[in-house]
């Protein structure tokens, strides 16, 4: 699975990182953070976080 | 040499105090912060974006009740336990659950409903050539889309419409002396959630609450107390606002005719022409945060328990961060935080978006030419704001 987040719509709000807390998070500077080939295993997690980002930001592919 | 910095106040508790005002703008042009009666008000664009989201700085509501001497009962509990006021892992296991019913997808699967419930008011006017826009418009259409979100049927919107309005009064400096018809309507908003609750627990439905319901991360899931609480902040928390956000609405388009044009030759403009409603003319005047320690950022010092308001209709026509501030529906903005913004970010964003852009669109494409057609009256602009009667008439078209 590769994550892909648009940093010019991405606005640091964070709600990706309760959807999937061990793939986004935000750094001592309140940027977000993530890894950008996480486990298959968390795909759920991932879709959800795209799916709840406020700015639609987060892309998923295979 | 050390640099005097001259920080701007505003008496903010002034009943003539006006976001809309000079005062307002020389305050934000002379320094990015000003100090209040309150404690301090973020002006910028660029410092409310980043100190918006700082988990120092916690949402600000929770003692909002005991401030002003309510310290048991129905409504301070509920209050005091409601996902707003949260923080830390207790506001980050209920808000994980709750987000995905909320998520883009599945609010985008009301847009035929709410379509169909904007043109039904529109047909119920449009012969008339006049409209009072909050009675016969923007509660009813708030409503009855939270109605139809929630599974409360669509004929008791009325009811719904007095219980949210009774419980805001809580919100107001006169909350003790109002506290009896406070707790009288959330009560009754309890019934409605248990037994909408208690429904889908029984008979599961392709709806948000049944999502909520089946709602499940990491073996945990919501209590069904946790669940009423949540149903309830939703349906307080939507309806105000949706009906004061629209009410302005109305007022930047009447101001902006050349915009309203542009909208209805170019529905698909109505998403962008949310934003920039929200932008420059927001409901929710300011956001409030509370210092959770001592908080300093530059020169800047809030000292533990201060507050913090972030300005978002201020920051919103900050001229730094939008050089042209005028309405514009085609154009790509900074992002507004007449949401709020972090951890708190509004929860029911994607239906305010979704919902006011079919309202405006379908107006848009049936009246014209709308004007003023009588006395209109305005709740003050801090904090939450909106027309309380906004009477128009219109050319059809």
């Amino acid at each position: 699975m590769h994550v892909y987040v648009d940093r010019a719509k991405c606005d640091n709000h964070g709600q990706c990182t309760f959807s999937a807390p061990t793939v986004f998070r935000l750094d001592d500077t309140g940027v977000l953070q993530f890894d950008e080939n996480p486990d298959d295993s968390l795909r759920a997690d991932v879709d959800e976080a795209a799916d709840v980002c406020p700015m639609q930001a987060i892309m998923v592919n295979d | 040499m050390s640099l005097e910095i001259d920080v701007p106040y505003l008496d903010i508790s002034d009943p003539s105090f006006s976001m809309h005002s000079e005062a307002v703008r020389n305050a934000r042009e002379q320094h990015w912060y000003a100090k209040t009666n309150y404690g301090f008000a973020i002006l910028r664009h660029e410092y409310v974006s980043i100190l918006l989201k700082d988990t120092r700085l916690i949402q600000g509501s929770g003692k909002w009740p005991d401030h002003n001497g309510v310290h048991t009962g129905l409504f301070h509990d509920w209050w005091t336990t409601c996902l707003l006021v949260l923080e830390g892992d207790d506001h980050h296991r209920i808000r994980r659950m709750l987000n995905p019913a909320f998520s883009f997808r599945h609010i985008e699967s009301y847009v035929p409903r709410c379509e169909s419930l904007a043109v039904e008011l529109v047909d119920a006017i449009i012969e008339k050539g006049e409209f009072e826009f909050v009675n016969d418009f923007a509660e009813p259409y708030a409503t009855r889309v939270l109605c139809i979100l929630t599974g409360i049927p669509e004929s008791e919107w009325s009811t719904i419409a007095r219980i949210s309005s009774s419980i805001g009064l809580a919100l107001g400096i006169t909350i003790k002396n109002d506290l009896a018809e406070i707790e009288a309507a959330l009560a009754e908003l309890y019934g409605y959630a248990e037994s909408l609750i208690a429904d889908r627990q029984a008979n599961p439905r392709d709806d948000l609450v049944t999502r909520l319901v089946d709602a499940n991360r990491d073996g945990d899931s919501l209590s069904d107390d946790e669940l009423r609480n949540a149903l309830c902040l939703l349906i307080f928390g939507g309806m105000d606002t949706t009906r004061n956000q629209l009410g302005l609405g109305m007022q930047t388009m009447m101001r902006n005719p050349d915009q309203w044009e542009l909208l209805a030759k170019h529905p698909e403009l109505a998403r962008n022409a949310v934003e920039e409603v929200m932008r420059s003319n927001p409901t929710t005047t300011w956001v409030t945060r509370e210092a959770m320690v001592d908080f300093d950022w530059e020169d800047l010092h809030a000292p533990a328990g201060s507050t913090v308001h972030f300005f978002t209709q201020v920051s919103g026509n900050d001229p730094e961060a939008y050089p042209n501030p005028g309405i514009d529906i085609t154009a790509e903005r900074a992002p507004h935080y007449g949401f709020g913004g972090g951890m708190h970010h509004c929860l029911g964003h994607f239906v305010a978006r979704m919902d006011m852009a079919i309202a405006l669109r379908t107006l848009s494409q049936r009246m014209t030419n709308i004007r003023l057609n009588g006395q209109d009256e305005w709740m003050p602009d801090s904090g939450n704001t909106g027309p309380v009667r906004l009477p128009l008439a219109f050319d059809t078209r």
